[in-house]
């Protein structure tokens, strides 16, 4: 251990260790119990300066917190990030919904094209799909379900009348919209 | 049935006022950098928090309690709720201000669970009511507690008065009272590097007296 190294230690406890010194001081540290042993006393001089007297965690106690948190298997839990930089909700893929999707998606492009239900939803959602994304509430609120109806019975009657990847490009951003967008779909697919 | 607290910390609203538990910006930058590596997942740069924010947390619990007997354990369920929550810390206040919530909440559940009347917070953080406080507090200390504390207290002043007068003025600058290095820098008439160098020396003599103390 050198003193350099120590005295990169002293300073990052007072805040003054430069930010891109930090990440390697601190896996120098993660490694040596005696880095960490030097970082503790320095810690404890200071706040016997500051505060004499009183209780004073023991020598062994940091040593048990990381026991602890790695006998727990305790991890850091991300919240879901709120406000305007946050992803809309339905945008969130799920994996299940995917794998749904995805069958769901193989099965419409293979549904033969032409028949009467197919001609009338193709007439009520002549609006491109991009319009009905744009029409879709702001802010991570969820489509509503006849805005659900509506994307998903363009998609069907898109994928009735439309070439091979036009469907599939229609689907795709459809599905990157919105995965659960394939339940409806289906809905309209087997109606009678 | 006891409460956690929200992940954010925010309890009751009550920050640290003893000038002396407000770091420097400097500090929490530092600590902003170390939360950071956390919640990008180097438990390492967690477990250096809980060395720098030991001491402190479990005096604030042991103060709470009024039983320090259990502090130590209350202490580490404070820190193993923050490593949990400490992916929602954005860094809106400092680090030990959020940490010092979530001690005192789960101190506050700890009496709650245990049907005893917790401290009045807004009372126990007035200096007048502080002192009554920690004096009834080193009346419940064990024995030990207080020797180790004693000592441990007497033996980081002698190493201070034995130090060479620029480092004893550096690190007194920096510990007591709370300056920065270029402010300390100024003070003593000397560049920063200088002033590092020195806080390090006399940390390093202080740690010569310490460790065979604590070993």
């Amino acid at each position: 251990m050198t003193d350099q190294i120590r005295e990169q230690i002293s300073a990052l406890l007072d805040g003054e260790l430069a930010s891109g010194e930090i990440s390697l001081l601190v896996r120098r540290m993660e490694r040596d119990a005696e880095l960490r042993r030097a970082f503790g006393n320095y810690v404890l001089a200071g706040e016997s300066l500051r505060a004499p007297g009183g209780l004073t965690a023991s020598p062994g106690f940091a040593a048990r917190v990381s026991a602890a948190l790695e006998a727990d298997g305790a991890a850091v839990t991300t919240p879901p990030v709120t406000g305007r930089h946050a992803p809309r909700r339905w945008l969130r893929p799920l994996a299940g919904a995917a794998v749904a999707a995805g069958a769901a998606l193989a099965a419409i492009l293979f549904v033969p094209g032409g028949g009467e239900g197919g001609g009338q939803l193709a007439e009520s959602t002549a609006v491109p799909p991009a319009m009905i994304v744009a029409s879709l509430p702001p802010g991570g609120a969820s489509p509503t379900p006849a805005q659900n109806q509506r994307m998903a019975g363009y998609l069907v009657a898109h994928g009735q009348y439309a070439s091979a990847i036009g469907r599939r490009n229609a689907w795709s951003n459809a599905l990157a919209a919105d995965p659960g967008i394939t339940r409806v779909a289906l809905e309209i697919v087997e109606r009678p | 049935m006891a409460n956690f607290p929200p992940s954010d910390g925010s309890i009751d609203g009550h920050e640290p006022r003893d000038a002396r538990e407000r770091p420097a910006s400097g500090v929490e930058q530092s600590d902003l950098e170390l939360v950071r590596r956390v919640q990008r997942g180097e438990r390492g740069a967690f477990d250096l928090l809980v060395l720098r924010y030991q001491h402190r947390v479990v005096k604030l619990v042991a103060r709470l309690l009024r039983d320090p007997t259990e502090a130590e354990d209350v202490a580490q369920e404070a820190f193993v709720k923050a490593y949990r929550a400490i992916g929602s810390f954005r860094g809106d206040s400092a680090f030990y201000t959020w940490l010092y919530r979530i001690a005192v909440n789960t101190a506050r559940n700890t009496m709650a669970s245990r049907q005893r009347r917790p401290l009045d917070y807004e009372a126990e953080l007035s200096e007048s009511e502080q002192s009554v406080v920690e004096s009834r507090m080193r009346h419940g200390d064990t024995p030990e507690a207080v020797a180790l504390s004693e000592e441990i207290h007497q033996t980081v002043n002698r190493a201070v008065e034995d130090l060479p007068e620029d480092l004893r003025t550096a690190i007194i600058l920096r510990e007591i009272e709370g300056l920065s290095y270029e402010e300390i820098a100024a003070a003593m008439d000397c560049p920063v590097g200088t002033v590092r160098s020195r806080i390090f020396r006399a940390r390093e003599a202080i740690d010569r007296n310490l460790k065979p103390l604590l070993d």
